[in-house]
């Protein structure tokens, strides 16, 4: 591994350990813009929105929702929340991108 | 700019996974050009592209905002490895996270993984070669133009659901355009011109030779 990959994967490191920064300086902000939940965006408009509501449902297993441990609502919980969600998306993205650069190159570009 | 399932339409959504089947065909084959000494910089600029997207910055007006990395891996690597790191994160965040969507899957990675870096990738080449800009400087207005295209092609996205199909996202192009826009204008464009500025003055202080390698042999994608 050369010295830039290594520099790149403490810088990787560091920003599990700050993550949490990311939802504490946006604490009371209303999330991204058109990101939000069906319910709150039907009391936006005043109205229903049945498309919506039936493709809003298509996938709820996500484990980590919203980079949480559900029902971890505090300031704190919620870091430590979000440090085990970066911990875990980090790992998964490993694992599969190294599963995706084996299968597609049959293993032959091996590190 | 994570659409989530719902805004976008059943028309829209088999759109763009009709058009993203050439361009994941394509990108997955890119990555057998991938050097052995390629392969753990790439998965670490994934990583760093899912930890980035963590980090929200406050957009003024009450919404929030992240950057996506997606012009540092075109730039350093090639803008369908970009596609191929995007294509990965963006799974993770949708099925572990429920951040974005299944059905609007395909729209998200053409958006951050197909749009993005490949703006973002010709103009830093447009600036660097053809004007003969500063490789760093041209980075970073390569990565706020692609980051501000990207999002406002979500805009697009987002703003002609009123005129296909009530239901769905029911704002129209003249709402959701400006706020997707102004968002990444002001917040997020700025982050990524910084943040990519400095990764690749770092990655030419120190492997020099990644750029230029690629200006001698004139390496095409």
């Amino acid at each position: 591994m050369d010295r830039v990959t290594k520099t790149l994967l403490a810088i990787v490191g560091v920003m599990i350990i700050l993550s949490p920064i990311g939802i504490l300086l946006v604490w009371n902000y209303n999330g991204a813009w058109g990101e939000w939940d069906v319910k709150t965006i039907e009391g936006m408009v005043g109205h229903r929105l049945p498309g919506m509501e039936k493709l809003s449902e298509v996938w709820n297993h996500a484990v980590l929702p919203d980079y949480n441990v559900p029902g971890w609502e505090d300031k704190l919980h919620a870091s430590i929340g979000y440090i085990i969600s970066a911990v875990v998306g980090t790992a998964l993205v490993f694992v599969i991108y190294y599963a995706l650069v084996k299968f597609t190159t049959g293993g032959g570009a091996s590190t | 700019m994570h659409i989530p399932d719902g805004y976008l339409g059943p028309y829209t959504c088999a759109f763009f996974y009709l058009i993203m089947i050439p361009i994941w065909y394509r990108a997955f084959r890119w990555l057998k050009n991938l050097r052995p000494n390629q392969v753990p910089l790439l998965g670490v600029l994934t990583a760093f592209s899912f930890l980035v997207m963590m980090y929200n910055m406050p957009v003024p007006g009450g919404t929030t905002a992240h950057i996506v990395g997606g012009t540092i891996i075109a730039i350093l690597v090639s803008p369908w490895a970009a596609t191929v790191s995007l294509t990965v994160v963006l799974l993770i965040q949708a099925l572990f996270f429920g951040d974005g969507g299944i059905t609007t899957y395909a729209a998200n990675v053409f958006n951050m993984g197909v749009v993005l870096p490949f703006v973002g990738y010709y103009t830093y080449r447009f600036f660097t070669q053809k004007i003969r800009v500063n490789e760093i400087v041209s980075s970073g207005i390569g990565a706020y133009i692609g980051i501000v295209t990207a999002a406002t092609m979500a805009g697009i996205e987002l703003g002609i659901q009123p005129y296909i199909q009530p239901g769905y996202c029911p704002y129209t192009l003249s709402v959701s355009v400006p706020a997707m826009a102004i968002a990444h204008l002001i917040t997020a464009g700025p982050a990524a011109a910084v943040v990519t500025g400095a990764v690749i003055w770092y990655v030419k202080k120190s492997r020099p030779d990644l750029f230029a390698m690629r200006t001698i042999t004139k390496v095409r994608w």
